[in-house]
């Protein structure tokens, strides 16, 4: 074994997680940061990164590991971020983005917008077919939108992306019209997700609920075999023709024969299945791992930020003292050390974060990144103007003969992460007492509902499109027993009107200048704290070629991926 | 015999009543620890279900109806043999279920049969034997059944798998992916069982007819075998309850631990989404199992001890 300390590092990582707590919820608080020094204020990653630079060599078994089985394969009603490059295999879209964010054709090869962007016309693609050998056409679309709209079909999230899509209609056996009650500047970009590839619609009329085991899609692979808790074997459609035109060079087959996926929870595990060759590919490749797999020249490691918004912790209940006092939100925002939190956390992978729009995401602007930088002085300073000048015995401030404390609610485990107790210490020196409340996930979403928190731990959110920033800081969605992002509770007019115009509007300009404004009025209002970007990280062999990824997703877009004969010596 | 089947047709009875009772207490314990299921078929923090789905998952679930109706609705479907569905899955819990069975299965009587054949030997060859072997024996396993299965199964991946290399360190491919599950399955079952099999030899070779069938001029491994191990034997099927349990408890790490299907990852999985009719399944056939090793331990009992029959 190469590196003896990263490996120390995931035995207790596995530690941790074989004894306690959902490993979800753990991932999602494991997530750190890359030192700022080096950040460029907008990241572009390169057109290559995305699409296909020569062509492959067909044959060959894939072989992957990866941590989470979601239990089903029908992806439209999932929210899962683990299943976006799955879909990729199974299923097409009407849309694909490019690497600027761009819509670029796929199964619709062309589209028109009516000018009070309620009605799309989609032109399609002729000739494609489900593997059940059911043609697609105008009735398909139809059938799987109805089927996403349709609360009865109890999607988690879909449902919720295309809320202002109300029917289509089917104009001719190619064209579809979709009907929109009111303009959506982001209807194209979520038509593009992975969570919206398309199923065939006699399996939707004669068989749903066996989408859940054989899902039935036009994409490049076929689902040979689902084993729950144990894998999936996808077998190449011979037949298969029809891939994005922007990323893939063939219209034709995927390369591979066959991809072989293996359901691995550890961490650690995964990292030893890829440097012993049992894997070729891995995906939620361990951050602490990722100095050994850069230092093996067998192997490549990825990283790549994911569009959207970025990680927070914590998220303020602005509704609850005393965090109703802006003052106090921006005191704490400055008062913690990302840098250091990261290099806790991510080893060193992940880049710090002080704003809210990922630094890939169109219209971010760079700006407003600083504002809310690193600064105990500017901290303590806030603390003093809103009136906490008062101290007690243990060093933290008072104010008419209260404490500065607050309670942050996380997840129940053996131990709290190491994240909340970074953030203690931060806080304890702008004399901020930080308590840490673990409970069961169950309570937690009890209480978020009923407003009984003041913190909430760590999260992201991701999409292909600013739109991000409406679902979970636009006031519509806070609502009692509804599971809304918005668990800052933030109504704030000038806000969601800003988020409002964005989403009605068509024109590039006035979208940066919306999108510019809200990211602005973010860092003044500072419903959460940003604290590092929300990473994708993979790692493979260096014999598997042509990994290009998802520009929705960040993550491997598989159609064009190929092996070479792997040097073993 | 009459007696023998007035007794099985009685523990039947109250093998009904104790699945009564686990599947009720489950149904309490899974609602008084909070979290609204219908957000939890959702798909809990990565999720947005609009109010309107939130809405029809409470409907079509039930979770509209006050608490002792979702309850009555539950037991109802029980009784014809209904699991339900799986929320986070949407197949049924008994298919469900039976797809990770044969695995957890395959791997427990492995587990299980290694731990009895191993303990037995151990114990006979340890019963009554000099001091130091005896407190070294007895030492080791006060150890081994303390050490909590998840660190057992972590120090056998890091020695053998990724140190020396011998032993794969996840999936199922063939017996080599079975060794080490086995080994962190049966070593703590193994530390206890010898424990007990070799009290009830100390007590056993003490007894008259041991110094008889010594009188006779049979070898000390004879006498062993062939006198002693018999009765030993018959705490060994008492305490196949708590090898089921301690069994089916280690499965939940096990098969985490090493990526191995079964009812033990489908269990953790099944309560850490708060897929309640997985949980409650699960429940119902660990405490089914249950109740028919306690029968078979009954009856089995009666026939090697005729004693029990009057008793």
């Amino acid at each position: 074994m190469k590196a003896r300390g990263p490996q120390i590092g995931a035995l207790f990582s596995a530690l941790l997680l074989a004894g306690c707590a959902p490993s979800e919820k753990v991932e999602t608080t494991v997530r750190s940061t890359v030192s700022s020094a080096t950040i460029d204020p907008i990241l572009a990653y390169p057109a290559s990164d995305y699409q296909e630079a020569a062509s492959g060599r067909d044959g060959g078994t894939l072989r992957i590991s990866t941590p989470i089985d979601n239990g089903t394969l029908d992806l439209n009603l999932l929210a899962d971020t683990s299943t976006k490059w799955i879909g990729r295999l199974i299923f097409d879209n009407l849309v694909y983005l490019d690497h600027e964010g761009n819509v670029t054709p796929w199964l619709a090869t062309s589209w028109t917008v009516s000018p009070d962007g309620k009605t799309y016309v989609f032109t399609l693609r002729q000739g494609v077919t489900f593997s059940d050998g059911t043609p697609f056409d105008a009735e398909a679309v139809r059938a799987n939108l109805a089927r996403i709209r349709d609360p009865a079909t109890h999607a988690r999230m879909t449902t919720a992306y295309i809320a202002p899509y109300v029917d289509g209609t089917v104009i001719d056996r190619f064209t579809f019209q979709a009907n929109l009650r009111e303009p959506y500047s982001a209807f194209l970009n979520v038509l593009a997700q992975s969570w919206f590839g398309l199923v065939s619609p006699k399996a939707i009329r004669e068989n749903p609920k066996g989408l859940a085991d054989r899902p039935i899609g036009t994409g490049p692979f076929i689902v040979e075999s689902y084993t729950r808790q144990q894998g999936i074997t996808f077998i190449k459609r011979p037949d298969y023709a029809w891939p994005p035109p922007y990323m893939h060079r063939r219209q034709g087959p995927a390369y591979l024969d066959r991809i072989e996926v293996e359901f691995v929870p550890e961490a650690l595990l995964r990292y030893t299945a890829l440097v012993s060759g049992q894997a070729d590919l891995i995906t939620e490749a361990p951050p602490q791992n990722a100095a050994s797999i850069r230092a093996d020249p067998r192997l490549v490691f990825s990283s790549r930020v994911n569009l959207g918004n970025p990680v927070r912790n914590p998220t303020f209940n602005v509704t609850q003292p005393p965090f109703d006092d802006g003052r106090i939100r921006q005191a704490v925002a400055r008062a913690i050390d990302r840098e250091a939190i990261a290099q806790l956390i991510g080893f060193g992978e992940y880049r710090v974060k002080a704003d809210f729009l990922s630094a890939n995401t169109r219209y971010y602007d760079p700006a407003f990144r600083d504002v809310l930088r690193y600064d105990p002085v500017a901290a303590n300073r806030l603390l003093d103007e809103a009136g906490w000048t008062g101290h007690d015995a243990a060093g933290y401030r008072m104010k008419d003969g209260r404490r500065l404390s607050a309670e942050i609610l996380a997840v129940e485990s053996a131990t709290p992460s190491a994240a909340n107790v970074a953030l203690q210490s931060d806080l304890k020196k702008i004399g901020f007492e930080l308590r840490i409340v673990q409970l069961p996930q169950g309570q937690i979403t009890d209480r978020r509902a009923a407003n009984q928190y003041q913190l909430l731990g760590g999260g992201y959110w991701h999409t292909n499109t600013p739109d991000g920033l409406f679902i979970v800081y636009h006031g519509e969605q806070v609502s009692p027993r509804y599971s809304g992002q918005n668990s800052s509770r933030l109504q704030d007019p000038q806000l969601d009107d800003l988020l409002t115009r964005a989403r009605h509007a068509t024109d590039p300009a006035v979208l940066r200048d919306l999108y510019s404004q809200a990211q602005r009025r973010l860092t003044v209002l500072v419903p959460a704290v940003p604290l590092y970007e929300n990473h994708t990280m993979i790692a493979y062999r260096r014999h598997v070629h042509g990994v290009v990824h998802d520009t929705s997703h960040n993550t491997p877009f598989l159609a064009c991926a190929w092996l070479a004969e792997e040097d073993r010596s | 015999m009459k007696t023998l089947l007035r007794r099985i047709l009685w523990r039947l009875v109250a093998g009904l009543g104790v699945l009564w009772g686990a599947a009720t207490l489950t149904f309490v314990v899974i609602n008084v620890t909070g979290g609204d299921p219908a957000l939890a078929i959702l798909g809990g923090a990565e999720a947005v279900p609009t109010p309107a789905v939130l809405a029809r998952v409470r409907q079509d679930y039930h979770l509209d109806k006050p608490l002792y109706q979702q309850y009555l609705i539950y037991v109802a479907k029980l009784a014809r043999g209904d699991l339900g569905e799986s929320y986070r899955l949407r197949i049924p819990v008994a298919r469900a279920i039976a797809q990770q069975l044969g695995s957890t299965v395959e791997l427990g009587l492995w587990a299980g049969s290694t731990a009895v054949f191993v303990s037995v030997l151990l114990a006979i060859f340890t019963a009554r034997r000099a001091r130091w072997l005896r407190s070294a024996s007895s030492g080791t396993e006060l150890v081994a059944s303390s050490i909590p299965g998840f660190v057992l199964g972590i120090t056998f991946l890091l020695l053998f798998s990724f140190q020396l290399h011998w032993l794969p360190a996840s999936g199922q491919h063939g017996w080599k992916t079975m060794v080490l599950p086995i080994l962190t399955l049966a070593i703590p079952l193994i530390a206890v069982l010898t424990q007990v099999l070799r009290h009830q030899l100390d007590e056993i070779l003490e007894q008259p007819f041991i110094t008889t069938a010594r009188a006779r001029g049979m070898s000390e491994t004879g006498v062993r075998f062939r006198h002693a191990l018999r009765h030993a034997l018959i705490p060994l099927v008492t305490l196949s309850g708590f090898i089921f349990a301690s069994l089916f408890g280690g499965a939940v790490i096990t098969e985490t631990l090493f990526a191995r299907q079964g009812v033990g990852r489908l269990m953790v999985d099944a309560t850490s989404n708060k897929d309640v009719p997985l949980v409650l399944g699960i429940t119902m056939l660990a405490a089914a199992i249950y109740v028919v090793v306690n029968l078979a331990v009954d009856v089995i009992n009666t026939f090697i001890d005729p004693r029990v029959k009057t008793a």
